[in-house]
């Protein structure tokens, strides 16, 4: 979708469906609107025992133009003020920042609501299912996102949902979204859940015996998230800038901002 | 109460200069005619039970619905206009379906108590054409005793039709209420088992009821953690009815 | 964002695919094949704005053209509104969007004046920051995108937010909001952008930047554009605005030009060598 956002000179310029000059008088003139960009970036979200981490760039882009390096993809749902104090469950948008932002902001409110009518936090679970329904509602207009919700479930355990734009959702151990995600997702495959890892010790050839994945401490997850997004600048022009990063333990959210490659 | 009364008791919204609601207060009243019902909280769930009135040896006594389920683990009993209390009955089981339906969860007994309670004050004189035209002309003649058990555990709020609620460990409504709070008061205490509080309930029953009780005049229901809401059927009222007709 | 503003917005074949009309439902298929339509493109044109935050403010500045496709049809036309003594919006795009804007946010101020009337330093705490206009005009250009009726702009907005830092921000037709220490519209964002970006590569260098070295920035990019745009002129506005208010210039003229490198350039017109 690098959309509209032209990079080429006029005698180059694309082409289009729709007439951009008046047709013939009388002649029905075409509805040249398009609703949607693509501002770029990338989320990730890794649930592990007693957390989970979300992600993502700060870099916001119109085609091959920055738009911002500081435009985050993560936001704090519920909590008291402008800085959410106390909140424990974070959404993470990527795709059309408008509608990301429209999103966020309309979730953020059901998350509040449902403490002054209920009388207790929302579970992530419940704050999931909520959100699924947001999207789908809006199935004939879809906001264009991809999102990813993250939280600590009421076990105490890591909990992340990852969520197409029309509300099909998931819950998952791991999952990237947005530009760079089909870089990220197979890392993520490789280093979260083992696949193609055999033990070399467990047989000869095709006998071999896959790795069997568990919850990763925090520690390695950080260093998996790095990993991902330093690699992912450097082969998809969207991402980069900086590197925002929610921690969501029982104790609440961490946040951690580390500058990417500005190229 | 009805010494002041004038004309301030036409118009259901307006206050009267004492700064009462003489037509809120009068929906009480129509609970106070209604058929005794009663609650009991004890630690493992809620007992519920109502009095049937026979009025005629012709009738169907399964018939007589003043016990109903709300949601798997919320439960109701009744008194006062019956036909009021389905259509807040009708709003409390679609706000906990929506609930479930949106947050994938059971609601909390109190945000569904709450609902039934925001119902209950939509009565007045809106003009037409306004944005939220009322849905009744009159207060609610009804009163609903609702049982439930979420994470906080079994719990029992009385609804009024003036929209407020309170919880409570046991009460009583309807016309036998007087004779059979002041019961409860006496022998309630917090460590009654399920079987005790039946016993307790139809005990209560017995000595405010003009009929004689028997398996088919009263109707016990209970909520459990484990069950959820469930009415109890005539074999177990049975069983219930002649645990206490030994004594 | 490119310098036609009316491909903003538009989907490109290149990268969607042409449209196909078959998969309308038949009410809303004309007999050409075509959808049932309300909806404009621009018309009557302005180019680029351009913005730098320093350390006590934000510099603006926008030509006075406005532009009838390739036609330089009104060169008076002010593309910096003030509001409110404490901000100052910046509209690319079309002009009469502009003017509707201009005449909704006018209407505000008269509402805001109203409600807190009197006009000294106490009163004005409480007037509505840049910010808070920023998310206004934000949610009205979103609004009317999701309407499929959207005004055709892009917009800086630039002043101070309620904690007296420098605030700018950008919304543009489609509601998408952003922020940085230096913006563009438009051409600008591939032509003056870069330049303003290696003045101000980041918060902490608009932080020590001075009035003098933004203004002189701004200056030298409208003279950029102005040597490349071709809808652009050398007439402009700009404006500071810092806490003391907005001090907004509507006559400036492009100065030092250097025409010099256009000797260089070959094969245009009717050079013949």
């Amino acid at each position: 979708m690098a959309s509209i956002s032209s990079f080429a000179m006029p005698s180059e310029a694309p082409t289009y469906s729709f007439a951009a000059a008046q047709s013939a008088s009388g002649q029905p003139r075409q509805h040249g609107f398009y609703p949607y960009t693509d501002n770029g970036g990338s989320t990730l979200g890794i649930s592990g025992d007693s957390f989970t981490i979300l992600a993502g760039d700060t870099r916001s882009t119109s085609g091959y133009n920055i738009n911002t390096r500081y435009a985050p993809k993560l936001f704090k749902l519920g909590g008291s003020g402008p800085n959410h104090e106390g909140s424990k469950i974070v959404l993470s948008v990527v795709g059309f920042a408008a509608d990301g932002n429209a999103l966020q902001e309309r979730l953020d409110t059901i998350v509040k609501m449902y403490k002054y009518q209920h009388g207790k936090d929302i579970s992530v679970h419940a704050c999931a299912q909520r959100l699924s329904h947001i999207l789908y509602n809006k199935r004939f207009f879809p906001y264009y996102v991809h999102a990813i919700l993250g939280g600590i479930d009421e076990e105490g355990k890591g909990a992340l949902y990852s969520y197409d734009p029309v509300g099909s959702y998931e819950r998952e151990q791991c999952r990237a979204a947005g530009a760079a995600a089909s870089l990220i997702m197979p890392f993520l495959d490789n280093q979260v859940n083992l696949k193609n890892q055999y033990d070399p010790n467990s047989g000869p050839g095709l006998e071999k015996v896959q790795r069997v994945p568990k919850p990763l401490d925090r520690t390695t997850v950080e260093e998996i998230v790095r990993d991902a997004f330093t690699s992912a600048v450097e082969r998809h022009i969207e991402v980069g800038d900086g590197l925002q990063m929610m921690i969501i333990t029982k104790d609440g959210i961490e946040e951690v901002y580390t500058p990417l490659k500005q190229d | 109460m009805f010494i002041a009364r004038s004309e301030y008791d036409r118009g259901i919204n307006t206050f009267s200069p004492e700064g009462r609601l003489f037509q809120v207060e009068y929906s009480l009243e129509a609970i106070k005619l209604g058929s005794t019902a009663i609650g009991l909280t004890t630690a493992d769930g809620v007992i519920l039970g109502v009095e049937k009135r026979i009025t005629s040896t012709l009738l169907e006594t399964s018939s007589v619905e003043k016990v109903v389920e709300i949601d798997r683990h919320i439960g109701c009993a009744m008194s006062g206009l019956q036909a009021d209390a389905r259509s807040m009955i009708e709003h409390a089981r679609v706000t906990s379906q929506s609930h479930a339906f949106n947050y994938s969860e059971p609601i909390k007994v109190e945000s569904c108590t709450q609902a039934i309670c925001d119902l209950a004050l939509r009565f007045g004189e809106s003009a037409s054409g306004e944005e939220e035209e009322s849905i009744m002309s009159r207060p609610f003649g009804v009163a609903l005793l609702i049982a439930g058990h979420d994470e906080n555990g079994p719990s029992l709020y009385h609804a009024e039709p003036s929209g407020t609620f309170y919880r409570y460990d046991a009460k009583a409504i309807g016309s036998g209420s007087e004779g059979a709070q002041a019961e409860l008061q006496a022998s309630y205490h917090k460590s009654l088992t399920i079987p005790e509080a039946e016993e307790m309930v139809l005990k209560t029953l017995k000595q405010v009821m003009e009929e004689k009780l028997d398996a088919n005049n009263v109707q016990l229901a209970s909520v459990t953690k484990d069950k959820g809401f469930r009415v109890y059927s005539d074999e177990e009222m049975k069983t219930c009815v002649s645990r206490i007709e030994g004594e | 964002m490119n310098h036609f503003p009316e491909a903003w917005g538009r989907p490109r074949d290149d990268i969607y695919g042409s449209y196909n009309p078959q998969f309308l439902p038949n009410s809303h298929a004309q007999q050409s094949g075509h959808p049932t339509t309300h909806t404009q493109s621009p018309i009557v044109t302005g180019t680029s704005v351009i913005a730098v935050k320093y350390k006590d403010g934000v510099v603006i500045a926008a030509d006075n053209l406005a532009s009838y496709g390739s036609l330089a049809r009104f060169t008076d036309v002010h593309r910096l509104k003030p509001f409110n003594k404490k901000a100052v919006v910046g509209f690319g795009g079309d002009v009469s969007d502009m003017q509707y804007l201009d005449r909704l946010l006018n209407s505000l101020d008269v509402k805001e004046n109203y409600s807190h009337g009197h006009d000294d330093a106490e009163s004005d705490k409480a007037l509505m920051s840049a910010k808070n206009l920023h998310t206004y005009l934000s949610k009205v250009m979103y609004k009317r995108r999701s309407d499929f009726n959207p005004l055709w702009n892009a917009l800086l907005v630039c002043g101070l937010s309620e904690d007296g830092t420098p605030f700018l921000a950008s919304v543009d037709l489609l509601g998408t909001t952003f922020s940085a220490p230096t913006l563009a519209t438009g051409f600008g964002a591939h032509l003056a952008q870069p330049i303003l970006r290696r003045v101000v590569p980041d918060e902490a260098a608009s932080k020590a930047l001075d009035k003098e070295a933004a203004v002189a920035a701004v200056k030298e990019c409208m003279k950029v554009l102005f040597y490349r745009d071709a809808r652009s002129m050398n007439e402009y506005s700009i404006a500071v605005v810092d806490k003391s208010g907005v001090d907004l210039k509507q006559k400036e003229k492009l100065e030092g030009q250097s025409w010099a490198f256009a000797e260089q350039i070959k094969g245009y017109g009717t050079q013949t060598v």
